[in-house]
């Protein structure tokens, strides 16, 4: 409702014209929705070998090892994230955006691997094994019955890593020092700073990225579970 | 069997904790039930008061008063947040404690309400604040609202340059110029405050004004012209390409780290920084360079939505007690408003070897003493340091600038990046729709 | 053979990567040094010094309501959350889309807007703020969660199993907990652990909705630490013990269900 309202309270889409006519706000959301890519891109690269295999070994040490995954998501993130900038220090590696890239993959892989693992898990071995009897070689089967069986975890896990990454800022203040500015950033100086109405439109500009992709993805997602099944 | 087990306890535990949590909601029901007045809700930074005294006070309050009263203490890390609390929320916190610029914004948008000095038979502490302090109050008042009836200051200090003394000369930092200087290439740091910021570059940009006399330190950070603004965001662009980044909290750990030779402090957070610094064999020290600075205070306001007044006033009374304040400075790190000679008394330090004059602030006859000059500076110092305002009704532009002088990352590679992804997505999309499309139609060749 | 040495190093390799910063904080808790990454000696004092807060700001109360807190609300939610889930899939497509959109806001929003909107909502309502908001708004937020994990495991059952054990004489409730369940439990659990794991590490959702009588979570006290005086260094032995706490407890839950087998 605020976005609506400059601050003489009318109703008005000035808000949203600023954000056109402010270039740094265009870009760094731009620069968000690139980093956002880049970490998903990431995650899902390292993340589904990792939930792979985990689905393939026995289910006890399986389980085990996943906990183990999330586990460092239960020390507080800014502690984690300060660690991090010390680690970086340890090895002497400068802060920057590669520190930016690996926060963000740190922070966001469980994320990627846990809904993967989960639907890896419930796939019907013997799905695998009728492509296997039926003369496809390994590479086929993964390419046309394991990935599209595994679309709707890549979907979820595609889903808690890219939009979160946009709009966390905390990682980015510490990775770089406050170089590099995420959207995220943006949004909170300016609700913090009383510039509520800006604030607001901003966010409701996420949302409406929101709503696009969701709808594009569900639309394509539905369709690849049905054709899924066609082997 | 052991199935079971594992069933049964897991459905106990689910009871317990429904059991818990309705018993919680219930509590907290009771407890707003409790009289209103017999609650003192105190909402203050963390480490900022010797939490002691919350539980002495109560005991202080019924000597004084014959009544009882429960303190409610609550934290908050960013004043933007305490803001929002109170402006929009509605929040009933008694006592807050922002930053004189905060004050001054609340004052303006009238969030706050005046203080009850009326205090029966206890004596009336409030006037051991010092002068100085009471004086650079008194030019927030604004219309018919007097700011001493609304404030009591509570920590104050100075902003300037906390440097490495082995890395740095100390004559370098006399000058705000060592933060612009190259050599000083990514190892500076600067606070991520659009209002330190501010202040600092428009000192520096009216150096030769100011050393001129032809405009003082409080006009050139508080005008806020266009022309100010436009200077302004020339020198923070030239200050981003020096700054190795711009910190919130942890500049002053990475000083004691040695991987920053210089940054921008405030003098609590250096007394703090050149301890730790010491513990580790990192010599820091803290200097007010010569073009002028500022003098930052912090104090305690009652809000709108205030539920009891009348123990928030004694509250502030009580803080201004010698002992307590001594206390409290022990625990922040900062220097108490308050000047009594009790308090002049803890602070001097025979092992100093300089001296520092400080008539300004705790009367005439005081100035050979020898104190910690960050906590208490020299009144050379204080005279090129003036109040920085809060922008008010400038705020949007100012942020405006903020925003355009720090600038973006976005740089061709990525911008090419994301371009080339989209666009390979509406392609591999439009693919799917054309197939979709084509199978549909073979599919309904088929039937027939 | 080649093949299970190649996978075990790249999970292990992942691992060395996730727990290298842990193992920073771990060993640093065994210094004094009020910064993380000086070193001032070896020194138990941090840990002595952690059962010791103050009354009014204590960390080990701020853990003990994040605790609560977070399983009160992963609980609900994993309730809330499956039953989402289950009226999901029964929906026609396209009521279908629309819910899982509605249901995916809240993941996709910034966590300052939800925090805001929540705050403005619950002022509005005239709620008190406190425990209360605090587990509603995790609840909130932790709900899509769930329901993302378990929606997965019910398009992958098979519908059929549900109609089966009805028409093979089960009353729907028996069916519900002796079909669907077992067959939704690993997705309910891992919901559960999502949505605990989310609660203990929330900031800014919890920061807007503790109110005003001094409420503290683990992680409002952190932040507000790091503000005033860097870090709270008591913090290094106590994410340590967590650490190794929980540890201890997965390894004991895997020697149980080793003897389980046999």
């Amino acid at each position: 409702m605020y976005a609506f309202t400059n601050n003489e309270g009318d109703f008005s889409f000035t808000n949203f014209r600023k954000f056109w006519m402010q270039p740094e706000a265009m870009n760094t959301f731009i620069y968000s929705v690139g980093i956002a890519l880049i970490t998903t891109f990431l995650c899902l690269v390292l993340g589904y070998p990792a939930a792979y295999i985990l689905s393939r070994m026995e289910s006890r040490s399986s389980k085990i090892l996943v906990l183990l995954f999330i586990l460092p998501m239960w020390i507080n993130f800014l502690i984690r994230t300060l660690a991090t900038v010390a680690l970086f220090d340890f090895l002497s590696i400068p802060l920057g955006q590669g520190a930016l890239l690996f926060g963000m993959v740190y922070n966001f892989l469980p994320f990627m691997i846990y809904p993967i693992y989960n639907i890896l898990q419930k796939t019907d071995k013997s799905l695998i094994e009728a492509a296997q009897d039926l003369g496809a070689n390994p590479r086929q089967v993964f390419i046309k019955t394991i990935l599209p069986l595994s679309a709707p975890g890549i979907y979820s896990g595609i889903m808690m890593v890219f939009m979160p990454v946009i709009s966390t800022f905390a990682i980015a203040e510490l990775l770089t020092i406050n170089n590099i500015k995420l959207f995220g950033s943006t949004l909170q100086e300016n609700i913090y700073n009383g510039m509520w109405n800006y604030g607001a439109a901003l966010s409701l500009v996420m949302l409406l990225l929101i709503g696009i992709t969701s709808l594009l993805n569900t639309g394509g997602n539905a369709k690849a579970t049905e054709e899924g099944g066609l082997i | 069997m052991q199935r079971f087990n594992l069933h049964t306890i897991l459905r106990t535990a689910l009871f317990v904790l429904v059991l818990a949590s309705t018993g919680l909601f219930f509590n907290s029901c009771k407890e707003s039930k409790e009289s209103r007045s017999k609650i003192l809700k105190i909402y203050n930074w963390a480490d900022y008061i010797d939490e002691d005294l919350l539980t002495e006070f109560p005991v202080w309050y019924k000597e004084q008063t014959g009544e009882d009263i429960k303190i409610v203490y609550q934290i908050f890390d960013m004043t933007e947040v305490m803001y929002t609390k109170i402006a929009l929320g509605e929040e009933d916190f008694d006592l807050v404690c922002p930053t004189q610029a905060i004050i001054e914004r609340m004052m303006y948008n009238h969030l706050l309400i005046p203080f009850d000095r009326n205090f029966g038979s206890t004596p009336n502490y409030l006037s051991n604040i010092s002068p100085f302090i009471r004086e650079r109050l008194d030019a927030f008042s604004k219309e018919s609202m007097k700011a001493e009836d609304y404030v009591v200051p509570y920590m104050w200090g100075t902003s300037g340059v906390l440097y490495n003394t082995k890395l740095v000369s100390a004559e370098e930092v006399s000058s705000w110029n060592c933060l612009w200087n190259p050599k000083n290439k990514g190892k500076v740091l600067m606070k991520d405050s659009y209002w330190d910021a501010y202040n600092v570059a428009s000192i520096f940009a009216y150096a030769n004004d100011i050393a001129s006399g032809k405009r003082s330190v409080y006009s050139v950070a508080n005008d806020h012209t266009p022309e100010d603004i436009a200077l302004v965001e020339e020198y923070l662009k030239r200050l981003k390409t020096n700054v190795a980044g711009w910190e919130a909290d942890f500049g002053k750990e990475m000083m004691t780290k040695g991987e920053i030779w210089l940054s921008y402090a405030w003098s609590g957070d250096a007394v703090w920084a050149i301890e730790e610094a010491a513990s580790v064999d990192v010599s820091l020290d803290y200097i007010v360079p010569d073009e002028g600075s500022n003098i930052w205070f912090d104090g305690w306001v009652i809000p709108k939505y205030a539920g009891n007044v009348k123990a928030a006033s004694y509250f502030l009374n009580y803080l201004c007690q010698s002992e307590v304040a001594l206390r409290n400075m022990d625990i922040s790190g900062y220097s108490s408003a308050v000047a009594t000679p009790e308090i002049l008394d803890e602070q001097l330090d025979s092992t100093l070897t300089e001296t520092v004059n400080l008539s300004y602030f705790f009367g005439p006859g005081n100035d050979s003493l020898q104190v910690n000059p960050i906590q208490y500076p020299d009144s050379s110092i204080v005279a090129r340091c003036a109040i920085f305002n809060d922008f008010l009704d400038k705020n949007d532009t100012v942020l405006e600038m903020w925003s355009r002088a720090k600038g973006d990352s976005l740089n061709q590679g990525m911008a090419i990046m994301i371009f080339a992804f989209f666009f390979l997505l509406a392609v591999y999309l439009i693919y799917k729709r054309v197939l979709r499309y084509q199978s549909k139609k073979r599919r309904l060749g088929k039937k027939k | 053979m080649m093949k299970k040495i190649l996978s075990r190093s790249y999970l292990g390799l992942l691992l060395v990567m996730l727990y290298a910063p842990i193992l920073i904080i771990i060993i640093f808790s065994f210094t004094e040094a009020k910064v993380l990454g000086n070193w001032t000696g070896f020194s138990f004092k941090l840990y002595t010094s952690l059962f010791q807060g103050g009354v009014h700001h204590s960390l080990v109360n701020a853990l003990w309501n994040t605790l609560i807190i977070g399983l009160i609300a992963a609980t609900f939610s994993t309730i809330l959350g499956t039953m989402a889930a289950i009226g999901i899939h029964n929906l026609k497509p396209g009521a279908r889309k629309a819910v899982q959109l509605a249901n995916n806001i809240p993941i996709l929003n910034p966590d300052i807007i939800t925090a805001i909107s929540l705050f403005l909502l619950f002022v509005t309502l005239g709620i008190s703020q406190g425990y209360t908001t605090v587990i509603l708004a995790h609840i909130s937020f932790c709900t899509p969660y769930v329901v993302l994990s378990v929606l997965p495991r019910l398009r992958q059952m098979n519908d059929n199993l549900y109609e089966a054990a009805l028409d093979l004489g089960a009353t729907p409730f028996q069916a519900l907990r002796k079909v669907l369940f077992p067959e939704l439990k690993p997705g309910m659990l891992s919901g559960f652990i999502l949505a605990f794991t989310l609660s203990i590490d929330d900031f800014v959702v919890t920061l807007f909705t503790i109110g005003n009588e001094g409420l503290e979570t683990l992680s409002t006290y952190i932040y507000a630490d790091a503000r005033k005086g860097g870090l709270t260094p008591e913090l290094r032995p106590l994410s340590a013990i967590i650490f190794i706490t929980v540890l201890v407890l997965l390894f004991v839950i895997n020697q149980r269900a080793a003897k389980k087998k046999l």
